[in-house]
């Protein structure tokens, strides 16, 4: 073979040559599917991806491999039953989807939630807010090619899943909130276990925070992709900490304080250019918030009953609400239509990754095939939460 | 920003008539949240006034759905206070002011219409396809309204009263017996 490099062997075939001089030269643009079984989508999610070359043209989520129907099933179900069965939406946030079922009963029914109800609440949803968190920690620092956080968040995570399982017996569904207090007080040794474990997250959280945010190669993946303007993410009702990301200081705890939240000192962290970095920054800083909520409210727990006044069969009276809940992904909301029945007459289930996935299509429009998966694991999303 | 100025119950019920006019009817504060009634034609200049309004700047698009009211009660319901029992529901929400809107938009039941809102909220490209698969509701103008979660050929709106869950037909509600007896079958 002759590799002597002259000015013959270089040179474009002639037909090529004069497309190029002549502006006509086109690429071909393929379309490339992505999953329904791609590790990096947490759950059955496929990505029709149209690309040119290294472009992402277009990219089309095709959704509902998991949809259940919730809505309908709720409709023939008692409130007892519904709780177990939202538990189930977002697996990563079980006792998270169970909260705004019981506000909106307890909204219509009007029942009153002892102190130490709303305060053991707060403590079982920020604890589940780590772990979920944890989660997002480890599977997107994954997806960026590090498996080592994976090890850590897992260890991290089984003390405080420790102090669940005590608690609800659960380690995944826990089935523990009731419309006007929770199903039982926690067993003897319960708060030396969840402060055992949130303290340990506290202490290691700027390890985790040095191993990844400081790292070179993981700020070139990150810094700049996927950019989220604040407006698009209004526009689509982005909520939690995707639209945190993208500078939008927007949290229910604060907003509108449910159960205890306004008797804490916590921060809402905030992004700056709403791209995949700031969004697992907002993430990351997240954990540490939740923790010292856990904290304040152990050490300020009330005494007393754990169950309000309810009557022994849960009866919505005649009307309807909007509740809504910071959920660690987003806004989790629930508009409940009675009609005096013992099952709701119309449960719409409004649940955050629906929202914040149902933005993807624009995010990813022109931006690399390298990316993409760091785009999709920065969306933080859980596919049983999109389909319900 | 968080909340700037926090705008609920009579207040924001003001700001939201001072601005809608004769565009929407029924107006009136529901815990805190503002619940107004529009006709399918006004719809879309309602959410685009809301949205850009000084005051109240309802510029996050929490959900669209619908409610059919049908079953209501128990009992078989063809007209309810609002005319028709088939019903959109959109709710947006003011980051600045922490306002509620509900918007109620009644549409025939018989041949459910209603214009596409995807024009001002992109949010609402799914859930209008989501709502037009299991109500019926066809909402005009909405650039691609296949189904999202059900199968092409799927047949029935599941979320109509009249489509019934399979699964209630041949065995009554357990919950009827339990905890004790209670008046009423499966519903749904």
């Amino acid at each position: 073979m002759d590799v002597a490099r002259t000015e013959e062997n270089i040179r474009l075939p002639d037909e090529v040559a004069q497309e190029v001089a002549e502006g006509r030269l086109q690429t071909e643009q393929m379309v490339l599917n992505v999953g329904p079984q791609h590790p990096a989508t947490h759950g059955v999610f496929r990505l029709l991806a149209t690309i040119d070359g290294e472009v992402l043209v277009d990219a089309e989520p095709v959704i509902g491999y998991m949809h259940r129907g919730y809505e309908k099933l709720v409709e023939a179900r008692d409130y007892r039953q519904i709780t177990n069965l939202v538990s189930r939406m977002d697996w990563l946030s079980g006792i998270n989807n169970e909260m705004p079922l019981a506000l909106a009963v307890e909204t219509l029914m009007e029942l009153e939630v002892p102190p130490r109800a709303q305060y053991l609440r707060v403590v079982l949803l920020e604890m589940n807010r780590i772990l979920n968190h944890l989660m997002f920690f480890a599977s997107f620092a994954a997806e960026l090619g590090a498996i080592t956080p994976t090890f850590y968040a897992f260890r991290e995570r089984e003390d405080i899943q420790a102090a669940m399982e005590m608690a609800t017996g659960g380690r995944m569904h826990f089935g523990y909130m009731r419309p006007g207090g929770l199903k039982e007080d926690v067993p003897k040794g319960f708060f030396d276990q969840a402060l055992f474990g949130v303290r340990q997250v506290m202490d290691r959280i700027d390890d985790y925070y040095n191993l990844i945010i400081g790292n070179e190669i993981y700020k070139q993946r990150t810094i700049g992709v996927g950019v989220l303007d604040k407006e698009l993410a209004y526009n689509y009702g982005v909520s939690g900490p995707i639209a945190r990301g993208s500078n939008i200081d927007f949290d229910v705890r604060k907003d509108e304080p449910y159960l205890a939240y306004a008797d804490f000192d916590f921060e809402v962290p905030v992004g700056l250019n709403g791209d995949c970095f700031d969004r697992f920054w907002v993430l990351l800083h997240e954990v540490y918030e939740s923790a010292r909520i856990v904290e304040q409210a152990i050490e300020g727990m009330p005494s007393g009953p754990i169950l309000g006044k309810v009557p022994r069969v849960i009866q919505a009276p005649e009307g309807e609400v909007y509740v809504r809940c910071e959920n660690p992904l987003g806004e989790l909301g629930m508009y409940l239509v009675s009609d005096g029945d013992r099952r709701p007459y119309r449960l719409k289930i409004r649940t955050p990754s629906y929202n914040n996935v149902s933005v993807l299509p624009v995010v990813l429009r022109n931006t690399f095939v390298s990316d993409m998966i760091a785009i999709l694991g920065s969306f933080f999303f859980v596919l049983g939460d999109i389909d319900r | 920003m968080p909340v700037t100025e926090r705008v609920v119950g009579q207040q924001a019920l003001d700001r939201v008539t001072a601005e809608l006019g004769s565009l929407v009817g029924d107006a009136r504060v529901n815990f805190d949240q503002i619940d107004v009634t529009c006709t399918p034609g006004n719809l879309v200049e309602v959410v685009a006034k809301l949205r850009e309004a000084a005051g109240i700047e309802a510029r996050f698009f929490t959900f669209l759905s619908a409610v059919d009211r049908t079953a209501f009660g128990g009992e078989e319901r063809p007209d309810t206070e609002r005319g028709t029992p088939l019903e959109v529901l959109v709710h947006l929400y003011s980051p600045d002011h922490a306002t509620h809107i509900n918007i109620h938009v009644p549409v025939d039941q018989a041949d459910p219409r209603c214009p596409s809102i995807t024009s001002v909220f992109g949010g609402a490209l799914w859930a209008e396809r989501e709502c037009a698969e299991m109500f019926g509701i066809d909402f005009t103008d909405h650039p691609n309204l296949t189904n999202l979660y059900l199968p092409e050929d799927f047949e029935g709106n599941p979320l109509r009263k009249a489509f019934k869950l399979p699964t209630r037909m041949v065995k009554p509600w357990p919950g009827a017996k339990d905890p004790e007896e209670a008046a009423g079958g499966g519903r749904g």
